[in-house]
């Protein structure tokens, strides 16, 4: 201050005033201003507030500081702190009432002039004012001042000593003897009252923070450091102080004050001011010299610093409330995170520190924030409403309906699923042919030495691979039609593999495509029975089945037109029919209609028109294309689709792929796309071989899935999965975790025997195993006593008697 | 900073600054502050290991000065009575004493030291300070008052021990607190609101240590000041310079303390 530079200060309980000082003090009262004009003589403040001169009072010069009379009343009440080191209270316009009328003007002089410079009112005493002065040699640094004492009569005796130059008129204005002096020999630099204690003082004296405690004025506490000036104790937080040096703020606990808990990065320019925020906890706002910006310390997350270990974590923002620098500036005593800032041109602005927003997801897509002390929630609207659900709403949903649990149909999963993903239909309908074709083929490995097992997981890509060479062709007719045309197909064992894998074939060698028609027909799905049966060359059966569907209950009636176009079918190239089909079928709405029409109408050979018709299932154009490409064809054809697949993360795909480093390719870019870690982790743990599970994006899937089976509290969902896994996937059950301890000698049963090898018997041969041919034993490997006995037969465990009913149970106890 | 002079004579030792603080074991009571309240815990026992000392007292404080080689001594010395810390880069460290502790010679059988003339010229003077803020206000009389106020030194006649006047001016500036001290004639040229004192303005005369120069190496002369004066319980501030000492005592005890003085110097001759 001094005349160079304004403080300010908020009044603190008439919350519409601050005081700003320089060479004077002058008293303003802040308003809300909604007109864009503001009143005559007021200072716009902010877009919302402005404020108006109300008084001036500069009999006091040379001020140092300046403290606000904490109580409510007397209301304008302030401590002066001069550069002689005297303390004047004055006051400020206003009525002055019995109270503040004997107080105001009073001045307490210390016996040897040097400047003053804190003051700081006690919080609960309000008679006390602590003043902070300049070292002298002989003299204290830290004085109490009570402000309700009179003049002391002890100093009147010594008058004749006293040449006071200024010899008072008022003399009983006049106080020289403190309440108490402290810091003898001494600067004092800042001050503070601890609110834990009436009589705890803190303060910042030169090189040191000490603590005084004024029921024993003898003793203090101290720490050498050089952060103390501003000492300021965290209003939310008592044990908390901040000070600071230079550019450096120091956070102190006052339980452990032997150091900085922390301290917070270092300005290039000093500090002028450091105030905790009084509305909200943990908010540190600092000011540095010939600057514009107000930086605020969040230290909300900061648990109770404890140890020296732990390093809190501060997040730092910073606040520009107006262009020029910055001289003061003060919260607001109650308005949230809102203050003043004044510059060295005594210009002001009024703002608020917007508070940062913390954002979380819940785990059911509800979604939180917070901003201030105002929580917000939002959660998703209307199940009807338009928009496709989250995934994480469908995951939760076909969570609970046991989604991915169905071992024994696996394709009913896309039931479970909701039945509306073509691709997850179509996903598990693969898994499906896939785990009946490996059975079918275990089966037989039984009695034929064959190795199509792994093939059936390695996805027809492979399968078609591996047929190279082995195929025959076959010239066909379309039955049906007279002429005869020359329609080659092609045959091999592995190409009807992938036929079955397909579904149009059933298992086995036989190449009868009529139980899936039939299938096709009792779903309703005509269009694509008739294709079916098209492209296995039976056009007859193709009409009969569009007339079926034109004649049943929802049938389209248009497919007797379509049924009466087959019929028409020539194999005339030139044909009016030809022409006319392969122009119109493009205008036809469904895929498989426009696919047969494309088929009849082709050269041999060329089937550009079926095997890109996007919108034909993938299992029916690999189908199509198995049975017609050539070798080359049909490879390359694979080839292409399975890269469209993978690249568009289309589940269809795993047909092609199989449970493959493919098919994890595919899965991954399925769930970049859809987040759908449920799918992948359930599909990916059908894969057999193991390998598959082995690819650490599968098992970070699969983790993924189980913590969010956990996050949204499905605990026995979890538990499912968890033992789905471990029958799937055998390396990942968990380490058995209860045993079977000898009554006797304390040791596990199971544990004993496996750690004596050299006993030369194996873990099941102490009947542990279950299995019941092998031969038993019926006392500890470890003491040789009898194992335990049955809970309900009370018969030794491991006595060879099949009748007890218990004994099965306590084996499955040792099975854990 | 300043540049070798043929004009400048300077001590060949290098010199540390003591200060000590008050720990808070504050002694209610006792009055005198300065030199006096250190004259007993401090000056005698470094006078009795034979340790040469300058003081210098602001002010704000007092500093003893005492030479870096005589650095083990003081700490050993002082030890007893003080925790002593060392300043680095502005933190203080405690020092530990033990290694320096053993094989010290216990202090001699004090020789006698030579009791030096003390004289005390008849003007008054103040100690004073100034915010450092307003120091710009107070720069051309000050200066004036250093560079440019030169009288010649009125002494007495030899033989005399009372000076008539003496030309003193100390002005200090050290960790920005500002002291000076002058006469009340030289006072009277600053503008007194700018001066900040003690409230009871009290003046003080001045006891001058030592008929000649008193070099550097000689032990005890702060002492056989300091002490008389703390047993009688007088404040006392203390100025080594060059050449002399200077105790500068309350205006209201300078016949006692020079009576004091005398008698010790009758009393040792």
């Amino acid at each position: 201050m001094s005349g160079s530079k304004p403080d300010i200060l908020w009044a603190p309980h008439h919350v519409d005033r601050f005081v700003v000082c320089d060479s004077e003090l002058s008293l303003y009262h802040i308003e809300s201003a909604a007109s864009p004009e503001p009143k005559a003589g007021s200072l716009r403040l902010s877009e919302e507030t402005a404020a108006t001169l109300l008084s001036i009072n500069s009999d006091t010069p040379y001020m140092k500081c300046v403290a606000w009379y904490p109580k409510y009343d007397p209301e304008c009440l302030l401590a002066v702190g001069q550069a002689n080191g005297r303390v004047v209270l004055t006051s400020l316009g206003q009525d002055h009432n019995s109270k503040s009328k004997d107080l105001i003007g009073k001045e307490f002089v210390p016996k040897h002039a040097r400047q003053c410079n804190t003051l700081a009112w006690n919080p609960l005493d309000s008679n006390w004012l602590a003043a902070g002065l300049d070292k002298h040699r002989a003299d204290f640094s830290v004085l109490i001042w009570d402000i309700s004492s009179k003049y002391a009569p002890e100093a009147a005796v010594t008058t004749e000593k006293v040449r006071l130059s200024a010899a008072d008129p008022e003399g009983g204005l006049v106080v020289t003897k403190p309440l108490y002096e402290l810091g003898q020999n001494d600067a004092c630099l800042s001050l503070c009252w601890l609110p834990r204690d009436q009589k705890l003082l803190l303060a910042g004296m030169h090189r040191n923070l000490a603590i005084f405690d004024l029921r024993n004025t003898s003793q203090k506490i101290f720490v050498n450091t050089k952060a103390v000036q501003g000492v300021t104790v965290d209003p939310y937080f008592h044990d908390r102080v901040a000070s600071f040096y230079e550019g450096q703020v120091a956070i102190w606990d006052l339980r452990k004050f032997e150091k900085p808990v922390l301290t917070l990065t270092e300005q290039p320019k000093p500090l002028t001011k450091v105030a905790w925020c009084p509305t909200r906890t943990g908010l540190l706002a600092t000011l540095t010299r010939d600057s514009n910006i107000i930086r605020l310390y969040d230290m909300q997350h900061t648990p109770t610093p404890i140890g020296d270990e732990t390093e809190p974590t501060i997040i730092e923002r910073s606040v520009q409330p107006c262009e020029n620098y910055i001289a003061s500036f003060a919260w607001h005593p109650t308005s949230q995170n809102r203050m003043v800032v004044v510059t060295p041109n005594r210009t002001m602005s009024d703002f608020t520190v917007f508070e940062r927003i913390s954002l979380a997801w819940s785990p059911v897509t509800s979604l939180m924030w917070a901003c201030g002390r105002h929580l917000y929630e939002c959660t998703e609207e209307g199940k009807a409403s338009s928009l496709e659900k989250d995934i994480a709403t469908k995951m939760r949903l076909r969570a609970l309906s046991r989604y991915g649990l169905d071992t024994e149909q696996v394709w009913r999963n896309h039931l479970l699923a909701g039945n509306e993903d073509p691709q997850l239909k179509s996903l598990w309908y693969t898994l499906h042919y896939i785990l009946c074709l490996a059975q079918y083929t275990e089966d037989m490995d039984q009695k034929l030495t064959g190795n199509k097992g792994p093939l059936v997981y390695a996805g027809i890509k492979s399968i078609v691979k591996s047929s190279l060479g082995t195929t025959e062709n076959l010239r066909q007719s379309r039955s049906g039609s007279d002429r005869q045309a020359d329609i080659i197909q092609y045959l091999s064992e592995e190409r009807s593999l992938a036929l079955q894998l397909c579904g149009w074939i059933k298992k086995g060698t036989d190449l009868d495509v009529e139980p899936f028609l039939n299938s096709l027909e009792q779903e309703g799905d005509w269009e694509r029975a008739a294709a079916v049966a098209l492209f296995n060359l039976d056009i007859r059966r193709a009409i009969q089945i569009l007339n079926k569907g034109a004649s049943s209950g929802k049938g389209d009636l248009n497919l007797n037109v379509v049924a009466m176009a087959l019929s028409g079918y020539t194999d005339e190239k030139n044909s009016l029919w030809r022409e006319m089909c392969s122009s119109l079928r493009l205008q036809l709405n469904n895929p498989y209609l426009c696919a047969m029409f494309a088929f009849l109408t082709s050269e041999s050979g060329s089937y550009d028109g079926v095997l890109y018709e996007n919108n034909v299932a993938v299992r029916d154009r690999v189908a199509f294309a198995c049975k017609f490409l050539s070798d080359a064809q049909l490879n390359r054809f694979i080839e292409k689709l399975t890269n469209e697949m993978k690249e568009a993360g289309n589940l269809e795909g795993i047909l092609l792929t199989g449970l493959t480093k493919d098919g994890v390719d595919l899965m991954e870019s399925y769930v970049d796309r859809t987040g759908d870690v449920q799918t992948a982790s359930y599909c990916m743990l059908q894969g057999s071989p193991s390998d598959v599970l082995k690819d650490e994006r599968v098992q970070y899937w699969i983790e993924n899935y189980r913590n969010l089976l956990d996050a949204w509290r499905f605990w026995h969902k979890r538990a499912e999965f968890d033992i789905h896994r471990s029958k799937l996937d055998p390396s990942s059950k968990p380490l058995a975790q209860v045993f079977v301890s000898c009554n006797f000698c304390g040791k596990s049963i199971s544990y004993s025997c496996s750690a004596i090898p050299h006993q030369g018997r194996g873990f099941s041969q102490y009947g542990v195993s279950g299995s019941p041919t092998k031969s038993k034993v019926t006392s500890c490997p470890g003491c040789r006593k009898p194992l335990p006995r049955c809970a309900l037969c009370l018969i030794n465990m491991g006595t060879p008697v099949s009748s007890c009913p218990g004994r099965t149970r306590s084996f499955e106890v040792i099975h854990l | 900073e300043l540049p070798p002079s043929e004009f400048m004579q300077v001590a060949d030792s290098t010199w540390l600054v003591l200060s000590v603080v008050s720990s808070g074991r504050a002694s209610s009571g006792c009055q005198a502050t300065g030199v006096t309240k250190i004259a007993k815990s401090v000056i005698a026992p470094l006078a009795e290991h034979h340790v040469s000392v300058l003081m210098l007292s602001t002010y704000q404080t007092d500093f003893v000065l005492v030479r870096e080689k005589d650095l083990p001594v003081v700490i050993n010395t002082l030890a007893g009575e003080f925790d002593i810390y060392k300043e680095e880069n502005g933190e203080s460290v405690p020092v530990s004493h033990d290694d320096v502790s053993n094989g010290f010679l216990k202090p001699k059988a004090a020789a006698s030291p030579t009791v030096h003339p003390v004289q005390s010229p008849q003007n008054r003077f103040c100690i004073v300070t100034v915010a450092p803020d307003t120091l710009p206000a107070i720069a051309t009389v000050l200066i004036d008052v250093l560079f440019y106020s030169h009288s010649p030194p009125k002494e007495a006649g030899p033989g005399s021990q009372d000076l008539d006047t003496i030309t003193f001016f100390a002005f200090s500036l050290i960790e920005g607190y500002i002291s000076i001290v002058m006469d009340v004639e030289t006072q009277k040229r600053f503008p007194s609101d700018l001066l900040l004192t003690s409230s009871t303005e009290e003046l003080w005369r001045m006891v001058r240590i030592g008929g000649q120069p008193l070099g550097f190496d000689e032990c005890g002369i702060v002492a056989q000041i300091a002490e008389p004066l703390a047993t009688v319980d007088i404040s006392a501030y203390y100025i080594s310079t060059f050449n002399f000492d200077h105790a500068l005592v309350p205006e209201e005890g300078i016949s006692e303390v020079i009576g004091l003085l005398r008698r010790r110097q009758e009393s040792s001759s």
